[in-house]
C-alpha cells in the first residue's frame, strides 16, 4: 500500500475489530480487518453466511461502530464523528443498495429516488429523480408504489436512488440475493454500468464468486478474518 | 432541513391516511376529541347561561321566602334602610277560560316588579321589555297556557272567583328564565287582585316572597339583621342560591356527560396506544432507511413528530366540529327546558378538543416516537426490532391530565374521582376475571374440534392483549346493554307499578264544607265519591321531650324533614292499603292521643314505636306516643301521610282536604273546578306523560354520548385486532402452507373471536344486571329484579359485535395467499 494510494483512498480501514458480549462472553465477530478502496475502484467482499460480512459492511459505511481500529471515509476518521455526523457524511458521500431493496413503502418510485436529493437540499429533485428512473428503464412507473413493483423493478428503483447523487462510494449488500438469476444478471449489468458512468467506488458484499470476479479487487472474509484474495 | 422534515411528515400523513395505516389512530383521536369537546361546549354554554342570568334569576338582590306574608317589621326596616322592595306570592291553581280548566303556576306581583332584570312581554301594541307588572284586573300568561287553551290577547280568564283580561303574553320573566323541567304554564297577576280571587285559604300552598334590592352593603346589613330572627320554614335566597333546582338539574346532566366522556377518553386512549405502537413497529424499518441515507436522529424524529402533530391537529379540528355537532344536538333535544337563549360557547371550549388530541398523542405517541431516535441505521442490514419504550410514566401522566381536564369540565373533583374509581374498579374486575379465564384456557386441556382448541390457545397466547380486548369490549357492551335492555326494563317496571284503575287525578285544597259538593258531583255521574282526607301542616318540635334540631341528623333528607313542615292527617279506621308493620292501629272511635308513623320516615328520623313526639300545628302543641308503624306504597297514586292521628283526638282542626280518583269522564274535572274554584286539580296522566317524554328525550341525549363510548370501544377492539394482524397473517399462512383448509383456518379464528366476544359479553351482561338493579333500587324505588337474560344476551351481543368488527380482518387473513405472506417475512 503506497502512501499515494492511501491519500487517494475514498475508504480505508485499519485493524478494525468488533466484539460483542454474548451471555457474558466476548465474541470476536471481526478481527483486525484492514482494506483500502481507491476512488472509482470496485472491491468485492466475499464470505459464507455468518462470516461477518454484514458487520464489516456496517462498520465501513459508518452504520455501526468498530470496537477498535479506525475507518476513514472520504478522508474523515469515523471514530471522531458521532452518529449524526456519520449520517451527514453518508448523505454527502455514500449510496446504498440492499438485498431486500429497502424502499420506503409509503413513497412512490419517484419520491423514493427524490429522497436523497431532497435530503441534500437540491431544488431540482423531481426532474433529476425522474431522469434517473428513466435511465434505469422505469420512466413509465414513476408514480407506482413499491408494493406494485416486481423485485427486479424495486431493485432498479434502489439503484436509481443510490446513484442519483453520484456518490463517491457505493455499498451494495447482496444486491441480487432476492432475485432470480436472469433478473439478478440484469441488475448487475446495470450496477456496473452506472458505476462506470458515475465514477463511483464500489464495495460489493456477496457470496457469489462469479459476481465478485467482476470487481478489481476481491477480499475474502472467513471467521472474522479478512484477507485479500489474489484471484 | 427542518422544513423538509415537516414537509415529509405532511406527505407521509397524506399517504398513510390514504393507505389506511393510520385509520384506527385517526378515528380513536377523533372519538376522544369529539367526546371531550362536546362536553366542553355543553358545560361552557350552560355555565355562561347561569352566570349571565344569575343576577336576574331572583329578580332581586335578596329574597325572603316564607309560607306566610312578610312581617310588617321586615318591610319597615327595609324601607328605613332605603332598600327597594316588592312582594310576590306564587302558588299552583286552576285557570278557567273557554270552558276549560288548566293547572297553572300563579304569581301575584306588586308594582315595581322586577327589581333586577327585565320582563319581556308581547301586548297588542307589540313586544315590550323593561320593568312592568300586570295592571289591576289584568293577567299575563306564557305561551304554554296560550297554546294549551287556545287563548288570544284580550280574552277573558278566570282565576278563582274573579275574571281578568289577558293583557299580555310573557316572553321572559327574570325569576323564571331557565325553567328546566317546568312544564306547568305560568300566569302573572297584580298583587292587589289576589284577595279578590278567593284563592288564598287555610292550608293553601302559597309561597310568599319579599324581593329586596339596593346597595350591596345595605343588602348585607339587612341580611345580617334579618337572618338571626327567621323562623324555620322561612329562608333567605341570594344569587348564590338562585334556582338551585335548575343548577342541580344541569349539573347532573353535565356530570353524566362527563362520565361518558371519561369512558370514551379512556377507551380512546387505549386505542391510540395500541394503534401508535402498531404503526411505529411497522415503520421502524423506514426510519432505518432514512438514517442510512443520511438523516440525523433529530431530523427523523421531526418527520414522525410532525406527522403526529399534523394528525393531532387534523383530528383536533374535525373532532371539535363533530363535538360541536353532538353538543348542538343535545341543546336541541333539551331546548324545551333550556330555551333558545343559550349563549354561544367561549373560545376556551373550542381549544379543549385539539388540546386533548395533543395530550393524548404526547402521552401515548411521544414515548415510542422518542424510541425511534434510537433505531440504528444498522437495522437496514439486520432486522433487529428495537426494544420499545416500557415506561408507563408518560401514558399515565397523559391519562391523568385528560381525566383532570374532564373533571374540570364536570366541575366536581370528588365526584370525578368517585366515578373514576368506579370505572377503574369495574375495569380492574373485568381485567382480573379476563386474566383468570385466559390463564384457565391456557391450563385446561380442551378437547373437541381443532377450531375451538386453537382459538382458545390463540387467545391465551397473547394474554395482555386478550385482557385489553375483553375489558374494552365489555365496557362498550355494558353501555349498549344498559341503554337498551335495562332502560326498557326500568320503564316497564315503572309502568307495571301503576295499576290500570289507578287514580289519574289529585284534588287538593278542598275545604271542609266543599266535601258535600264533591259528593254531589260524583252522585251526578252515578259514582260514589272518593274519600276526602284531612290534611294539615305540622312541624316536629321534640322527640321524647327533647327539642329536635336539623343538626342532630347527618342525613340530608332527615334535616329537610326536621326543618320543613310536613303533612299530617287523622282518620278512624286503618287505611286498608297500608300495612301495619309494628304496633297496633287504634280502636275505632278512640280519642287517646297517639300517632301512627310511616316506616320510612321513622327510619330516617330514627324513631321507633313508643317514642313520644311533639308537633306544632298552627301554633298549637300536640304531644303523643307512637303506637304503630305503617308500610305505604307511595307510587299507588293514593293520598298517603307520614303521620296519622285518631280522628277522635285531632279531628275538628282546621284542615284542607285531599282526594284522588279516576275521572269518570273527560269534562268531569273542568266541571268540578268550575263549581269549586279554589280547588287545585292535578291531572297526573299529563304529568306521567310529560315525565315520560322528559325521560325519553334525556335518554336520547344520553344515547348520543353513549354512541361515542360504543364507537370508542369498537375502535379499541379494532386496534387490538390490527395489532396482531401481521402475526395472525403469518400464523395463518403457516397453517395454510401446512395443509389447513381455508375453512379450518376460518374456524380457528372464529373460535378465538367467539371466546373473546363471549367472555366480554358475559361480563358486560353481569355489569348491566348489577347496574340495573342498583338504579332500580336506589333511584326508582322499584323492587329488586335481576334480568338473567342479560347474561346470554350479552354473550350473543359480544359475539356479534366482535364478528362484525373482525370481519374485514377475517376476510383479509383467509384470502391472502400464503406465499405472499411468507415471502414478505
Amino acid at each position: 500500500m503506497t502512501s499515494s494510494s492511501v491519500n487517494s483512498a475514498i475508504l480505508r480501514a485499519q485493524a478494525v475489530s468488533r466484539q460483542v458480549s454474548y451471555h457474558g462472553q466476548q465474541l470476536a465477530i471481526l478481527h483486525d480487518a484492514s482494506l483500502a478502496v481507491a476512488a472509482g475502484e470496485s472491491v468485492a467482499i466475499v464470505g459464507a453466511s455468518g462470516s461477518g460480512k454484514s458487520t464489516l459492511l456496517a462498520i465501513l459505511a459508518g452504520l455501526d461502530a468498530a470496537s477498535s481500529g479506525e475507518v476513514w471515509l472520504a478522508g474523515q476518521p469515523l471514530s471522531a464523528l458521532d452518529e449524526d455526523g456519520r449520517a451527514l457524511l453518508r448523505r454527502d458521500q455514500v449510496g446504498f443498495v440492499f438485498q431486500n431493496f429497502q424502499l420506503m413503502p409509503q413513497f412512490t418510485a419517484l419520491e423514493n429516488v427524490m429522497l436523497p436529493l431532497e435530503l441534500a437540499g437540491r431544488a431540482d429533485a423531481r426532474p433529476a429523480a425522474a431522469a434517473m428512473l428513466q435511465r434505469v428503464g422505469l420512466g413509465h412507473r414513476l408514480d407506482h408504489y413499491p408494493r406494485h413493483l416486481s423485485g427486479g423493478e424495486q431493485q432498479r428503483v434502489a439503484l436509481a436512488r443510490a446513484f442519483v447523487l453520484r456518490p463517491a462510494l457505493l455499498f451494495a449488500d447482496e444486491p441480487t440475493g432476492n432475485l432470480d438469476p436472469a433478473t439478478g444478471q440484469q441488475i448487475i449489468e446495470l450496477l456496473f454500468e452506472l458505476n462506470a458512468e458515475a465514477g463511483t467506488a464500489l464495495v460489493l458484499v456477496t457470496h457469489d464468486t462469479t459476481l465478485a470476479a467482476r470487481c478489481a479487487a476481491v477480499y475474502r472474509l472467513s471467521a472474522g478474518v479478512l484477507a485479500r484474495s489474489e484471484a | 432541513m427542518k422544513g423538509l422534515s415537516w414537509l415529509m411528515g405532511w406527505r407521509l400523513l397524506r399517504r398513510e391516511l390514504k393507505s389506511g395505516e393510520l385509520t384506527v389512530l385517526a378515528l380513536a383521536l377523533l372519538v376522544a376529541v369529539a367526546a371531550m369537546s362536546s362536553v366542553a361546549f355543553f358545560a361552557d354554554r350552560i355555565d355562561s347561561a347561569l352566570t349571565r342570568q344569575a343576577s336576574q334569576l331572583l329578580a332581586a338582590d335578596l329574597v325572603v321566602n316564607s309560607r306566610a306574608p312578610a312581617e310588617p317589621a321586615w318591610q319597615q326596616r327595609a324601607q328605613a334602610q332605603g332598600l327597594q322592595q316588592v312582594a310576590t306570592a306564587t302558588f299552583p291553581s286552576m285557570v278557567f277560560a273557554r270552558e276549560q280548566a288548566v293547572l297553572a303556576n300563579l304569581k301575584a306581583v306588586a308594582s315595581g316588579y322586577p327589581l333586577r332584570g327585565e320582563v319581556q312581554i308581547r301586548t297588542r301594541q307589540g313586544v315590550k321589555q323593561g320593568v312592568y307588572s300586570p295592571a289591576a284586573g289584568e293577567v299575563w300568561a306564557d305561551a304554554r297556557l296560550l297554546q294549551k287553551m287556545g287563548l288570544q290577547l284580550g280574552d277573558s280568564v278566570r282565576l278563582g272567583s274573579r275574571s281578568f283580561v289577558l293583557a299580555a303574553e310573557v316572553l321572559r320573566e327574570p325569576d323564571g328564565a331557565v325553567d328546566v323541567f317546568n312544564f306547568i304554564p305560568r300566569v302573572l297577576l297584580n298583587h292587589a287582585d289576589l284577595a279578590a280571587t278567593g284563592l288564598v285559604q287555610d292550608g293553601s300552598r302559597i309561597r310568599y316572597r319579599l324581593l329586596l334590592a339596593g346597595e350591596a352593603a345595605q343588602v348585607k346589613t339587612y341580611r345580617d339583621w334579618l337572618a338571626p330572627q327567621l323562623k324555620p320554614g322561612t329562608r333567605l335566597e341570594d344569587i348564590e342560591e338562585a334556582r338551585p333546582e335548575v343548577r342541580s338539574a344541569l349539573e347532573r346532566a353535565r356530570r353524566f356527560l362527563g362520565l361518558t366522556a371519561i369512558l370514551s377518553v379512556t377507551l380512546s386512549a387505549a386505542a391510540v396506544a395500541l394503534a401508535v405502537r402498531r404503526y411505529l413497529s411497522r415503520h421502524w424499518q423506514s426510519v432505518a432507511v432514512l438514517r442510512a441515507l443520511g438523516q440525523t436522529a433529530p431530523e427523523v424524529a421531526t418527520v414522525w413528530g410532525s406527522l403526529f402533530l399534523w394528525l393531532g391537529l387534523l383530528a383536533g379540528v374535525l373532532g371539535t366540529l363533530a363535538g360541536f355537532g353532538v353538543q348542538a344536538l343535545l341543546v336541541y333535544l333539551a331546548r324545551q327546558w333550556l330555551g333558545d337563549g343559550l349563549p354561544p360557547p367561549g373560545w376556551l371550549a373550542w381549544l379543549t378538543g385539539p388540546l386533548s388530541a395533543l395530550i393524548l398523542l404526547a402521552g401515548f405517541a411521544l414515548p415510542p416516537l422518542l424510541a425511534l431516535r434510537r433505531v440504528p441505521a444498522m437495522a437496514v442490514l439486520r432486522a433487529d426490532v428495537p426494544a420499545g419504550s416500557r415506561s408507563l410514566l408518560a401514558p399515565l401522566l397523559a391519562l391523568v391530565a385528560l381525566l383532570g381536564l374532564t373533571a374540570w369540565q364536570i366541575g366536581d373533583g370528588p365526584l370525578a374521582l368517585w366515578l373514576l374509581s368506579g370505572l377503574g374498579g369495574f375495569l380492574a374486575a373485568v381485567a382480573l376475571l379476563a386474566w383468570g379465564i385466559v390463564v384457565l384456557l391456557r391450563r385446561v386441556p380442551l378437547s373437541g374440534a381443532v377450531g375451538w382448541r386453537h382459538g382458545a390457545a390463540n387467545l391465551a397466547r397473547r394474554p395482555w392483549l386478550a385482557v385489553i380486548q375483553i375489558a374494552a369490549l365489555s365496557v362498550s357492551l355494558l353501555a349498549l346493554l344498559t341503554l337498551t335492555v335495562v332502560r326498557d326494563d326500568l320503564i316497564g317496571a315503572w309502568q307495571r307499578s301503576l295499576p290500570p284503575d289507578a287514580p289519574d287525578t289529585f284534588l287538593i285544597n278542598l275545604q271542609a264544607p266543599q266535601r258535600a259538593q264533591l259528593a254531589q258531583a260524583f252522585a251526578k255521574v252515578g259514582r260514589s265519591a272518593p274519600d276526602a282526607l284531612p290534611m294539615t301542616r305540622a312541624r316536629l318540635l321534640a322527640i321524647n321531650g327533647k327539642p329536635v334540631k336539623a343538626a342532630d341528623y347527618e342525613d340530608e333528607r332527615a334535616q329537610r324533614l326536621v326543618e320543613r313542615e310536613f303533612n299530617l292527617s287523622w282518620r278512624d279506621a286503618a287505611n286498608p292499603r297500608n300495612q301495619i308493620v309494628a304496633g297496633q292501629w287504634w280502636q275505632p272511635g278512640s280519642s287517646t292521643p297517639q300517632f301512627s308513623l310511616e316506616e320510612g320516615l321513622a327510619n330516617t328520623l330514627r324513631l321507633k314505636q313508643g317514642d313520644t313526639l311533639t308537633f306544632d300545628i298552627a301554633g298549637t302543641t300536640w304531644q303523643a306516643p307512637v303506637t304503630s308503624l305503617r308500610k305505604v306504597a307511595w307510587d299507588s297514586f293514593q293520598p298517603n301521610f307520614f303521620v296519622v292521628a285518631p280522628s277522635g283526638w285531632m279531628g275538628g282542626q282546621a284542615a284542607s282536604y285531599i282526594a284522588s280518583y279516576r275521572a269518570p269522564d273527560a269534562g268531569f274535572n273542568n266541571r268540578l273546578v268550575a263549581a269549586l274554584p279554589n280547588v287545585t286539580v292535578v291531572d297526573i296522566s299529563t304529568i306521567v306523560r310529560e315525565v315520560r317524554a322528559v325521560i325519553d328525550r334525556l335518554a336520547l341525549a344520553i344515547e348520543a354520548m353513549f354512541a361515542l363510548t360504543l364507537a370508542a370501544g369498537v375502535l379499541v377492539l379494532w386496534a387490538a385486532m390490527a395489532a396482531t394482524r401481521d402475526e395472525r397473517l403469518y400464523d395463518v399462512a403457516l397453517l395454510r402452507a401446512l395443509g389447513a383448509s381455508r375453512r379450518q383456518v376460518r374456524n380457528v379464528l372464529l373460535a378465538e373471536l367467539a371466546w373473546l366476544g363471549g367472555v366480554a359479553g358475559l361480563m358486560a351482561g353481569g355489569g348491566a344486571m348489577a347496574l340495573g338493579a342498583l338504579v332500580a333500587v336506589q333511584l326508582f324505588n322499584l323492587p329488586l329484579a335481576l334480568n338473567l337474560w342479560l347474561l346470554p344476551l350479552g354473550m350473543l351481543a359480544g359475539g356479534s359485535v366482535v364478528a362484525l368488527a373482525a370481519w374485514p380482518l377475517l376476510r383479509r387473513v383467509t384470502h391472502t395467499p400464503p406465499s405472499e405472506v411468507l415471502r414478505a417475512n
